[in-house]
């Protein structure tokens, strides 16, 4: 669009920032017209509750194409299916509110629980076919015989909001979410090739390293997210989505080897090392010098780039075997060989990823090869439990109270709380969301009872009757915009949607809606207490140990899990789980980066070494079997009893390593000895750390 | 075609089969466009898109409204 002559412009700056401003602007206009839209044809099709169908459009609206109809396509699916199960309970137990209510309440926490093993939208769609269970129960709880109309009426409204919201942001003036993921790529490419080229010459200290190491682990991630959406927006790219994920792969993949490349580089600092690393750092420099063409993100630099990186592929081995001569000792030349071999696959990985890039918008069908690509999330299945309780027990809390209470507007009250207990479940920090949201409520509700009572008891028809509103939601919906003000923004406009409920003809009651602003703020409250009770990972710091461990325990399935497509699992899944403690745990996530390096580095070692495994004698496989065992006894184990585990490991090592005769297999033994024996390395660190590990064992002998 | 059809004991609109129906044959037609790079030579290809629909759902409910 006009980023184009943007660039001409004398003040880039002030042209960005009437750019975005603009931008934000449109995404309120778009929104604002889909609601009124939607509001409409609600009125003219007779629907009973039009403000349900302007408040999924306000749910779903998003100023990235791409991310309306995502969001869209998984909100039908959920509701479908809520709809579907809230039928079938009604069906068993229609006159027992009370087993009614456990019912609803499980199905709700399944749910939760569900949304929380799935990112994105997906888990989005679970938690909407939670509580629209509640949704299309409540209004009929007194009289069972209306439910199948009330769920035929919750989808036609649903669907009716999801068909404009996906129609106004797709058709106009639509923000293609498919740039934004071509410039994430375009910058991850751009950026791993500049650190790849200004550091494989040289020496980098771990700090850097890991600082690296975090910023390709969120690009990851968010490439990842950012395909999950784009496929709905575009079907050239939908077509094109292995091959997107092959790309992703090849990232994480040479991201891995390049990082343990360096470890290797930086354990090699001993004097007696000196000679070997100097040959080593030899053979970099030559692999460097294929980096110094020109690194632009375009499919043509790619691929040339890629034909250079291929060159240097096949002259390697020569200058390899030219800097072996001379080394004598089986030592050194274990040593040596271990980082030619490592630094020949950096190279091989490299011009992969290279050319998954060059050829990223070839057309073509993607190949067999590039559809086996996974990828795998990890997840805590206790968090999940977690949040699937908090869901039931807010749920049965407030239906207690509903019946027990025989509060008319308990329901409202109930419903909201479940509606926002499922999502923000897996959010970063819920309680601030939660904070923001009650705030935007009560921002929200005495603007909806102004506008009701003052406004538009004086407007006659549909069009001054949007003329009386849209001053209101403008005002929210702009707020939307505000990053640091989003979940007011969101509140602000739920709330006024669905306290000022439309409907046709409209009717006025000012008690009712007092009580039913009164039933909300409860609901939104009990909402806040649930979060402070029962935190997620942002404020359960057991919750956040619990993810580090099943960090460490991707070591374990690497050793242990069946070989066929192992990698790619092994790889998206620690990252995965990396990222949801980065998002979990903020800033305080940097204390935790050794470990995902160590698992990335490691388990990379142990799934190379499996798959030299069965090519080996009998004899050498047993000990690689030991070997493997004593790996994943050792991270699995707690701090505590790592010394142990750390003993037999080596233990393990040394003797396979003095029975493997097998070249490759015995180099990647070395890598995992080196790794056991990096004194900065976070196995050795935790036993240090902790005072006095073995007087803390003692009480348990007997 | 009549106007309302039973599915599973439930009225439901003929129309709505129809709307379904149509839904998919898009859903195939963009999926070919995809596959082939088709939209390339399309220049709104999501108003290309709704368009189909639109044709799709406008001849067929013409036709079994007949």
């Amino acid at each position: 669009m006009n980023a184009r002559k943007e660039i001409a412009s004398p003040r880039p700056w002030l042209m960005g920032q009437l750019r975005e401003t603009a931008l934000d602007w449109l995404y309120v206009g778009k929104a604002l017209l889909a609601i009124f839209i939607g509001g409409w044809l609600a009125m003219r099709m007779d629907l009973q509750q039009p403000a349900t169908t302007m408040m999924t459009v306000a749910l779903v609206m998003h100023p990235a194409s791409g991310m309306v109809l995502a969001k869209s396509f998984y909100r039908a699916m959920g509701t479908l299916v809520g709809c579907g199960v809230a039928i079938a309970l009604v069906g068993l137990f229609p006159q027992q509110r009370e087993l009614l209510l456990v019912g609803m309440a499980l199905w709700i926490g399944l749910c939760a629980a569900g949304a929380s093993l799935y990112r994105n939208f997906m888990s989005y769609g679970f938690v909407l076919s939670g509580y629209t269970v509640a949704i299309v129960v409540l209004p009929v709880v007194q009289h069972p015989l209306g439910l199948f109309d009330s769920a035929v009426m919750r989808v036609s409204e649903v669907m009716l909001g999801i068909l404009v919201a996906g129609l106004v942001g797709d058709v106009l003036f639509p923000q293609r979410l498919r740039m934004a993921l071509r410039q994430q790529l375009a910058d991850q490419y751009r950026g791993f090739l500049a650190f790849v080229r200004g550091s494989l010459g040289g020496v980098l200290a771990r700090d850097a390293l890991e600082e690296a190491h975090m910023r390709f682990v969120g690009e990851t991630i968010q490439v990842e997210n950012l395909r999950s959406s784009v496929v709905f927006e575009d079907a050239g790219v939908r077509a094109h989505s292995p091959r997107l994920r092959q790309l992703n792969q090849h990232f994480m993949e040479v991201s891995t080897s390049y990082q343990t490349l360096h470890h290797l580089m930086n354990r090699m600092h001993a004097p007696h090392h000196r000679d070997t690393r100097d040959r080593l750092m030899q053979l970099c420099a030559f692999t460097a010098t294929a980096l110094e063409g020109d690194c632009q993100p375009s499919p043509e630099a790619a691929a040339r780039l890629a034909l250079e990186l291929q060159h240097t592929e096949r002259e390697l081995p020569g200058k390899i075997s030219e800097q072996r001569q001379g080394l004598t000792s089986r030592r050194e030349l274990l040593d040596f060989d271990t980082g030619a071999e490592l630094l020949g696959r950096c190279l091989q990985e490299l011009r992969a990823y290279v050319q998954a890039y060059a050829q990223l918008r070839r057309p073509g069908v993607p190949t067999a090869a590039e559809k086996e690509v996974v990828f795998q999330h990890g997840n805590d299945r206790l968090g999940a439990l977690v949040s699937g309780v908090r869901a039931t027990v807010t749920m049965l809390m407030m239906g207690s109270f509903w019946i027990l209470s025989g509060w008319v507007h308990g329901g409202s009250a109930m419903m909201l709380a479940t509606i926002f207990t499922g999502l923000f479940a897996s959010a970063p920090n819920p309680s601030a969301v939660v904070r923001q949201i009650t705030l935007g409520f009560a921002t929200g509700m005495p603007l909806a009872f102004l506008c009701q009572f003052l406004v538009l008891t004086h407007m006659d028809d549909f069009g001054l009757m949007v003329a009386g509103i849209v001053p209101f939601l403008l005002t929210g919906l702009y707020l939307t915009t505000r990053p640091t003000l989003a979940g007011y923004g969101t509140g602000y406009v739920l709330s006024f949607i669905y306290l000022l409920n439309l409907h046709s003809p409209m009717t006025f009651d000012p008690v009712y809606v007092v009580n039913e602003a009164i039933s909300q703020i409860g609901g939104v409250l009990a909402v806040a207490v649930a979060f402070s009770l029962f935190g997620n990972a942002s404020s359960n710091g057991w919750l956040r140990h619990r993810l580090l461990r099943q960090l460490r325990y991707q070591v374990a399935r690497a050793c242990e899990a069946p070989l066929n497509g192992l990698r790619h699992r092994l790889e998206s899944a620690t990252r995965d789980l990396f990222m949801q403690i980065m998002v979990h745990a903020g800033p305080r996530a940097r204390d935790w980066l050794p470990w995902a390096l160590s698992v990335h580095e490691t388990g990379r070692a142990v799934v190379e070494l499996r798959n030299r495994q069965s090519t080996l004698p009998l004899v050498e496989q047993t000990a690689v079997v030991a070997v493997l065992e004593a790996f994943a006894r050792l991270y699995r184990s707690d701090a505590d009893k790592q010394q142990g585990a750390h003993e037999r490991a080596l233990l393990a090592l040394d003797t396979a390593m003095a029975t493997v005769a097998d070249r490759p297999a015995l180099r990647q033994l070395h890598l995992l000895r080196q790794a056991l024996l990096d004194t900065r390395s976070v196995l050795v660190a935790t036993p240090a750390a902790s005072p006095q590990p073995h007087q803390e064992e003692v009480p348990h002998a007997p | 075609m009549p106007r309302e059809i039973a599915v599973l004991d439930a009225l439901v609109p003929s129309l709505l089969l129809v709307f379904v129906f149509s839904l998919l044959l898009q859903w195939a037609v963009d999926w070919v466009g995809g596959r082939y790079g088709l939209y390339r030579y399309v220049w709104h290809p999501p108003l290309f898109r709704v368009a189909v629909f639109f044709c799709c759902f406008g001849g067929l409910g013409l036709l079994a409204m007949q």
